[in-house]
């Protein structure tokens, strides 16, 4: 009965080849907000559903969880259009949930560490979408000049959903390099390297869609009023990841 | 007054934050609140420098229960003065030099932030602290070098310094981890005070503890301090602007010199890794500075010379000279952040004159100037043998007797011979008018820098670490055994000695013209302008990486 519920679990807490459920869903999902509920409340059933299950996760699952989240990790790396990104990296992430089980209160708060930044960049690929049609690197070229307020957010934003120190997700890698699982060599060098890809993958992307000269002109850029929500936004992300290194560390 | 710290890191992320509310009402002379700003962290830095002098100790500022502690003590205070120092005379410069670049606040705001989170590194008192600002080091540096944004050249070298940063933190991340598990808290002083109790109580894996993230700690080092291997991005980065060139090679690139010494009571258990820090910044130190010799261009010089000096300043930590080096990464913040402000200017004066000597004819016939010569080889060599290892000798004997009694001192004074010597044979190359007089102040000023040098090292050394017992464990720690010890001088001695020899026979027999030795040369002319093939491998392991990805993306139908 747990091994059933292990494996529905599987599919909110993305473990291959059942995360591609996730990925088709997030990816027919256009709505920006549709995804940025869809990123917030996926990992949370499936957390739910772990708490639920009477026995111990059994350990192999942590070493699937480990292989999935280095091969999403991986994948993203090729990408080039930003939803998608947001799929991939989410299911990486969230897949880490497995290896860092920890009492129900913290596991949810360490799986909405992952997905907070990750929302933030949804919302936002939105504006790209709006404007062009796609989030893709091939229409949004240039947007440093073309739309410079909209360029400084998602930079933000790219290195928010990397674990870049300070933001949630960082403090929740962390935990999660602290639980006895990833005392073993293999789990430890495995989250750096997921790390380490993730960023390749963000960077990759951040100069296809920032830097160089514009692909379209007379782009109308964010107003300030967005501006300054998206920013504040931003601060509040965080003062949450603050908040969560003192709780989580 | 310790709470001062807390100052001299507010004060640059508030211009910072003031640069970013103002810039549109202010324009250009945004940059004033900038300047103003950093001033003031300067002269707050000094002050505190002057406090730790005159009452020496350390103190813990807590912010936070798990993390946020900062250190004041000598080594924060000395490096919070040099940061902020060497960050205000960028400042300055950038005020004119940026004027008529796009993005005027953006650089000047990514200035601050920089600023203040360099100081925040050299003060961090907890692992986390130190993890964050060791990470977000690459974060700006990157947005810096990336400051014209219509450069796809700019972010390319900018990701690739990124990527090795990012590199360079995972080790930390292991060590400070491996550290939690082993004495359950982030604190420095807790963790370094518990090592120095039960050092050799912990193990992981069978390895023992201090001697695993010790290990870590030094990779981290040698990736941020471009050691061999991870020394790519270093030379690349001259498409961002200069001054965040002189930034980067003045400041940032020497954290790793900065790291072993915070981590110094974790190097002294495990004297292995001290072996393995000096191999590493010994093999780069002399690649760096091959490369460095075969380059064209200007700042590409320079790139690799900074390569060559964190190697000798890696190698320096290696032999237990910990307050060397970090007198020594002084020393090259200043004298890199010179020449990087100064090699737009001599590029520019290139232009007009390129500066290359004439031939002896045409000074001779058409010039009307006598002739330039050469000294004989035989007094030369000799000379090369004999003065530097003299005035070495002397300043060393008069600074610290006890000196060679250390093999760590015997090591660099060997090293600083060989430069000595080395700088003697140069100008028994050189052609010159009046060879008596280049040559007497090339000796004068070697006297003055070695006397300098060891004395001030010397001060440093107390300065640091005032305890004698601390002092005399690192050296021991970076010991091997004696007679190993004095064979390998010996050994090394006679191979250098005896290539300078074949050298100066080589040129008394015109060996230089034969036909075996113009390929020998080719070929290792090849190897060394392609930088030994090192960038080449990674951008073709990149290339496949990717390519596999997209394979395996098409496979799986994008899902």
């Amino acid at each position: 009965m747990s091994l059933t519920l292990y494996l529905i679990a599987g599919l909110f807490l993305p473990l291959f080849p059942l995360s591609m459920l996730f990925n088709q869903m997030f990816a027919r999902l256009r709505h920006p907000w549709l995804r940025v509920l869809l990123l917030l409340a996926w990992p949370q059933i499936g957390v739910l559903l772990l708490s639920q299950a009477a026995a111990p996760v059994p350990d192999w699952f942590a070493g699937w969880a480990l292989l999935s989240a280095a091969f999403y990790a991986y994948r993203a790396i090729a990408l080039r259009e930003v939803g998608l990104w947001i799929g991939y990296i989410a299911t990486s992430a969230w897949a880490l949930l497995w290896i860092g089980v920890v009492e129900p209160g913290l596991h949810h708060l360490l799986a909405l560490g992952f997905s907070l930044p990750l929302a933030f960049t949804a919302l936002l690929t939105g504006f790209l979408e709006q404007r062009l049609g796609a989030a893709h690197t091939a229409l949004g070229g240039g947007m440093a000049i073309a739309a410079p307020r909209f360029a400084g957010l998602f930079v933000v934003a790219v290195l928010a959903a990397v674990a870049t120190p300070l933001f949630p997700n960082f403090f929740s890698l962390l935990a999660t390099l602290l639980s006895p699982a990833s005392l073993s060599p293999l789990f430890g060098l495995g989250l750096m390297l997921i790390w380490l890809l993730w960023t390749w993958s963000g960077i990759r992307l951040l100069q296809g869609i920032v830097v160089g000269s514009p692909v379209r002109n007379g782009l109308q850029d964010l107003s300030m009023t967005a501006t300054w929500v998206y920013s504040a936004g931003f601060v509040g992300l965080l003062l949450i990841g603050i908040n969560m290194g003192g709780v989580l560390l | 007054m310790e709470r001062l710290i807390l100052a001299v890191i507010a004060l640059p992320l508030m211009t910072a934050l003031l640069t970013h509310l103002l810039a549109n009402r202010l324009g250009r002379n945004v940059a004033r609140i900038s300047i103003t700003g950093l001033t003031a962290t300067f002269v707050v830095a000094a002050v505190l420098l002057w406090h730790a002098i005159s009452k020496p100790g350390t103190h813990e500022i807590i912010l936070g229960q798990t993390w946020g502690h900062l250190l004041y003590d000598p080594l924060s205070a000395v490096m919070g003065l040099l940061v902020s120092g060497i960050s205000l005379i960028v400042h300055l410069y950038s005020r004119r030099y940026m004027a008529e670049e796009a993005g005027y606040a953006r650089f000047f705001i990514l200035l601050g932030l920089m600023t203040a989170n360099l100081l925040i590194l050299v003060a961090a008192g907890d692992l986390i602290t130190l993890m964050i600002a060791w990470h977000l080091i690459g974060v700006l540096l990157y947005l810096l070098l990336g400051q014209d944004t219509r450069s796809p050249s700019a972010y390319r070298f900018g990701f690739w310094t990124l990527f090795t940063h990012r590199i360079g933190d995972l080790p930390l991340v292991l060590a400070a981890v491996l550290l939690f598990n082993a004495y359950g808290t982030w604190s420095l002083s807790e963790i370094f005070q518990a090592l120095s109790t039960d050092s050799s109580a912990k193990t992981y894996l069978g390895m023992s503890l201090p001697d695993l993230t010790a290990g870590l700690v030094a990779l981290s080092a040698f990736i941020r301090s471009a050691q061999f291997f991870a020394h790519t991005w270093l030379p690349y980065t001259m498409s961002g602007p200069t001054l965040v060139s002189a930034l980067m090679h003045a400041g940032i690139v020497n954290s790793g010199g900065f790291l072993i010494n915070r981590f110094a009571p974790l190097f002294v258990e495990s004297g292995d890794v001290l072996h393995a820090v000096f191999v590493v910044g010994l093999v780069t130190a002399i690649i760096g500075s091959v490369l460095m010799l075969t380059q064209h261009d200007v700042k590409k010089a320079l790139g690799y010379s900074t390569m060559g000096q964190m190697g000798f300043m890696i190698m320096e930590c290696g032999v237990g000279a910990f307050s060397l080096a970090v007198y020594h990464l002084i020393a090259h913040d200043l004298f890199k952040g010179t020449l990087f402000l100064s090699a737009g200017g001599i590029i520019g004066e290139a232009r007009k004159d390129d500066g290359v000597p004439k031939e002896d004819l045409y000074t001779f016939v058409v010039e009307r100037k006598p002739a330039r010569q050469r000294r004989p080889w035989l007094l030369m060599a000799a000379i090369t043998l004999a003065v530097p290892g003299i005035i070495l000798f002397l300043a060393h004997y008069l600074v610290e007797q006890a000196f060679f009694e250390k093999q760590g001192a015997v090591v660099l004074l060997f090293f600083g011979w060989i430069t000595g010597a080395q700088l003697i044979f140069a100008t028994h190359r050189m052609r010159t008018e009046n060879l008596t007089r280049l040559f007497t102040l090339i000796l004068v000023s070697f006297t003055v820098v070695v006397l300098g040098y060891t004395l001030i090292a010397h001060a440093f050394d107390l300065f640091l670490y005032p305890d004698p017992a601390f002092r005399a464990r690192i050296y021991e720690a970076a010991g091997i055994d004696l007679i190993f010890f004095d064979l390998l001088v010996v050994l090394v001695t006679g191979v250098i000695v005896l290539g300078w020899l074949f050298t100066y026979y080589a040129e008394q027999q015109r060996l230089t013209e034969r036909s075996w030795y113009h390929e020998l040369r080719r070929r290792f002319y090849r190897a060394i302008s392609r930088e030994l093939y090192v960038s080449d491998a990674y951008a073709w392991l990149s290339r496949q990486l990717i390519a596999g990805a997209n394979r395996v993306n098409t496979i799986m139908r994008w899902h």
